[in-house]
């Protein structure tokens, strides 16, 4: 939590040097009279130190402050943007950690055949592909050339006025375009880091002893896929919290609100405290995801636990 | 470009709505099991959408759903700090004006101005005050009845520094407003002018005093209201998603009658582009500012079409007067209007015009859209004549001494940069255009791309040379006094010319019709000769909207005004105009 206040702190100093401020962000024609105006009733005429004194005070009182932007609490805009960015990220991160563990790990069993070959080329080039480009391509195949799915939105205009399942439904169709962008983008960088752990794994001397005392291939390659998601755990948790903020284009192409957006058009916008609102959850994003991976890599191997256990018992003999 | 119709009422051949068409098969394969799976689930969804309800709505050109499809979100519905033609045009629907201006925008005495909350008005012996009788029947969407308290308290809100609203400088005219008996509302003048009765009426929408009147000033842009906005309009709040969008319905117990259409939504894209995909895709039925890339694809959609916007706004090449440097001295180039005049007749801007915006746009001719001019024979613009351009830098003293082809005096080169927003594609290719063209006559200019912020942020520190810069005014040409007269606050150039303010303001000032209009010919001569910017264009973009819709003529101060008289034919109705007034959760 220190550490995501130290963040936007820095962001809040940072913005602060960028040129303009919340009043020339009002656009053209706007006199500048009243531009002035605005500065005095928000301070951000004031010093920079003025302001962050101030900003510190109210992060101190739990305060993210005022969106100048969206005129309303800063929070209220961030907590708005947090549920639609996890709608995509979860579920297409969930997808793409299992559709890329299940390739990486194929690949890695079969490394340097002709289909794994053909697979790494096919992963590298969309690895290389920007994430914008994959939205547009599936945007422009499944809503304008097949229209199958909404252009973008998270719920139709209409959608209040639908029955419940047609709710559910409606909910759905326009979850699938921006989940399979992301999914696309995550399989392709899960899959390249599983293929290599798991070919790594392939030739842990455990494996060689147990294809040599003959144990079933399927209990084999089990062992060793456990053995190789760490390094998978370990990316995971890094593309998770930039998902949520770092699908910048994604959303934008999809007409998402997620949080990605909300910090793209806030700092368009100078709304100071939106900004630094967002690197505040960033920051406890960050801090979740590495809990949450640690659990899950000491599930996947339980040495880790006890070398954990072995050090705590340790410091507390010296001590 | 050529096959593109300009219709302004035309109707075309029915399509069925995108949810209704059959979807396409031939993509089908069988390794596709899931994507055909998701289909069905798609297909599903329209028909949920649809509810294969065939009834049209009772009452003829009664019903029907626009959808708004907009590049931004409004900040706030709280009608004295709404910027933008976003929120202008939801506050628009929701809240009323004591009197409407007319179609024709009339900004002299009263004429042509149309009741709305006031019910009549009657001018004092003296012109120095109007009393207002409000109707009677007006009433907020809450239930409350309308009072001249309300105006008094508008009055308040709109001139209070703290609260910032962009239209003050309207109301300086104004000394005070009164309310001497319940539906009564006087407004007391300063001064006699023609503009009067434009000011009483045209700058403010009438606040509710109930909801707002406890809140202090300094917070009153802060309350839920500006979220929640309760009005008089013909429209009333029904919902705002963040970031999704807002919806108004209509008004069934209004004074002013019921609006044609049930609701209007304003759908939020992220940017033009995304506006523009929900727009083709059949899932929005309006979008306004269409630009030239999408009127090919525009031209070969039968559902919608193009409707002339003649928009309230000229777009310039500024000079500043002061330098950069040190803004207590003059500019170094820009103080000689030799300069300046030779620069404006070495842009051929006929051409430029055509060339960036074909069709959607003219050649703008003084500070003030040609809409707004009286008499546009009445002055004359500078010609194109690079001859004479270069003669008369020669005799401003700008040669090129060592042939490097740019000119230069005294040691200094003609070379200057021009600052443009990175948000604004036209004023880039505008940029580059020009420089071309001051190349010819050996002017070294340089477009100068800047983050929108940097631009306006350098704009008021005129730390620039030039700037590609736009006004998007008011009705009347009293905006005149703010932007191009010295002692104006958004004089950003700096321009200062005795002449032409005196001009100006007489010409404001005269209750005389045609001495009016004898004196705007002079004071546009005055500007045009000082050259303190060349007029480049009034950019025309239309609105593209949805044939099904039956509107009137738009009105240049916004497509959005007289929205409720908006209808859909009941011969083309689609699933969503047959959602009639059903509460929200499935009803139909």
């Amino acid at each position: 939590m220190v550490a995501a206040l130290a963040a936007a702190a820095f962001a809040f100093v940072c913005i602060q040097l960028a040129p303009g401020d919340p009043a020339t962000a009002l656009g053209e024609g706007v006199p500048e009279a009243v531009r002035e105006r605005a500065r005095a009733v928000y301070g951000y005429g004031d010093p920079l130190l003025v302001q962050f004194g101030r900003w510190v005070q109210a992060m101190l009182r739990g305060d993210f402050g005022y969106s100048t932007g969206q005129h309303r609490a800063a929070l209220d805009v961030v907590a708005d943007a947090i549920p639609n960015s996890l709608a995509i990220v979860l579920p297409g991160l969930l997808l793409a950690l299992v559709a890329g563990s299940a390739i990486g790990t194929w690949q890695g069993v079969y490394a340097g055949s002709r289909r794994d070959r053909a697979l790494s080329l096919v992963a590298f080039v969309l690895y290389a592909l920007p994430e914008f480009f994959i939205a547009l391509t599936l945007l422009t195949l499944f809503s304008v050339v097949w229209p199958l799915f909404p252009s973008g939105g998270v719920v139709s205009d209409m959608h209040v006025y639908l029955s419940p399942a047609a709710k559910v439904t409606d909910r759905l169709r326009h979850l699938v375009l921006p989940s399979l962008a992301v999914a696309l983008f995550g399989t392709v960088t899960v899959v390249r880091v599983q293929r290599q752990s798991m070919w790594d794994a392939m030739a842990q001397p455990f494996v060689r002893t147990a294809l040599a005392t003959g144990l079933p291939l399927h209990r084999v390659y089990l062992g060793a896929w456990r053995a190789s998601l760490l390094p998978v755990l370990t990316m995971f948790g890094v593309l998770l919290p930039f998902a949520m903020l770092g699908l910048v284009f994604v959303e934008q192409i999809f007409a998402w609100p997620g949080l990605g957006l909300t910090l793209f058009n806030a700092i368009n916008a100078r709304d100071y405290n939106v900004v630094a609102a967002c690197i505040v959850v960033q920051g406890v994003l960050i801090a979740v995801s590495t809990v949450i991976v640690d659990l899950l890599r000491e599930a996947a191997d339980p040495r880790l636990v006890e070398t954990a256990m072995q050090s705590a018992a340790q410091r507390a003999v010296r001590s | 470009m050529a096959a593109l119709s300009w219709a302004r009422a035309t109707a075309s051949p029915r399509i069925p709505p995108r949810c209704m068409r059959p979807a396409p098969r031939t993509w089908l394969r069988p390794w596709r099991r899931l994507l055909t799976l998701i289909g069905a689930l798609s297909t599903a969804g329209a028909a949920a959408c649809g509810g294969g309800d065939d009834r049209a709505t009772p009452g003829g050109e009664i019903g029907g759903t626009l959808v708004v499809v907009m590049p931004a979100e409004p900040g706030t519905l709280f009608p004295p700090q709404v910027a933008g033609t976003q929120g202008a045009a939801v506050i628009s629907a929701l809240f009323d004006k004591l009197a409407d201006i007319g179609p024709a925008l009339e900004t002299y005495g009263d004429v042509g101005f149309r009741p709305r909350l006031a019910r009549s008005w009657q001018w004092a012996a003296d012109s120095l005050s109007i009393a207002f009788t409000l109707d009677s029947a007006a009433h907020w969407h809450d239930g409350a009845p309308l009072r001249a308290t309300d105006v008094v308290y508008t009055f308040r809100v709109y001139t209070n520094d703290s609260v910032g609203a962009d239209a003050k400088s309207l109301l300086a005219n104004i000394d005070s407003v009164t309310a001497p008996a319940p539906r009564t509302a006087v407004f007391w003048f300063k001064r006699r002018t023609p503009q009067q009765f434009y000011d009483a009426t045209y700058p403010m929408y009438i606040l509710p005093a109930h909801l707002l009147d406890s809140i202090p000033m300094e917070r009153v842009g802060r309350a839920p209201f500006a979220r929640n906005p309760v009005g008089t309009g013909r429209f009333r709040f029904a919902r705002w998603d963040a970031g999704q969008r807002i919806e108004l319905i209509t008004d069934t117990t209004n004074a002013a009658g019921r609006a044609k259409l049930d609701r209007v939504i304003w759908s939020i894209a992220p940017d033009f582009g995304a506006a523009a995909v929900k727009l083709f895709a059949g899932e929005a039925d309006l979008l306004e500012q269409i630009r030239t890339e999408n009127l090919p694809q525009l031209a070969q959609n039968p559902s919608l079409r193009l409707v002339v916007n003649p928009a309230l706004s000229y777009n310039f090449l500024g000079f500043n007067q002061r330098n950069p440097a040190d803004t207590a001295k003059a500019h170094p180039v820009f103080s000689d209007s030799l300069v300046r005049r030779a620069l404006s007749m070495a842009v051929d801007r006929d051409r430029l015009v055509r060339n960036v915006l074909d069709s959607l746009g003219a050649v703008a001719l003084a500070p003030a859209p040609r809409a707004l001019i009286a008499d546009t024979a009445a002055f004359r613009s500078l010609p194109y004549d690079p001859a004479a351009a270069r003669a008369l830098l020669d005799s401003a003293g700008w040669r090129d001494s060592d042939n490097d082809g740019v000119r230069d005096r005294n040691g200094v080169v003609l070379a200057f940069g021009i600052s443009v927003p990175n948000s604004s594609p036209t004023r880039q290719r505008f940029a580059v255009l020009l420089q071309e063209q001051f190349k010819a006559i050996g002017v070294k200019a340089s477009p100068v791309l800047l983050d929108v912020n940097a631009f306006f942020e350098r704009g008021a520190k005129l730390d620039f040379d030039a700037s590609i810069g736009g006004w998007a005014t008011y009705p009347g040409l009293v905006g005149i006094r703010q932007t191009w007269m010295s002692n104006g606050e958004s004089n950003e150039l700096r321009y200062r010319s005795p002449r032409f303010d005196a001009l100006a303001d007489s010409a404001l000032s005269a209750f005389d019709r045609e001495l009016s209009r004898q004196l705007w010919g002079r004071a546009f001569q005055q500007i045009v000769n000082d050259a303190p910017a060349i007029w480049l264009y009034e950019p025309r973009p239309p609105v593209a909207v949805h044939t099904r819709f039956v509107i009137p003529p738009l009105r240049a101060d916004g497509w959005w005004h007289g929205l409720a008289d908006w209808s859909v034919d009941p011969s083309q109705r689609i699933d969503r105009d047959r959602i009639g007034l059903a509460a929200p959760g499935g009803a139909r």
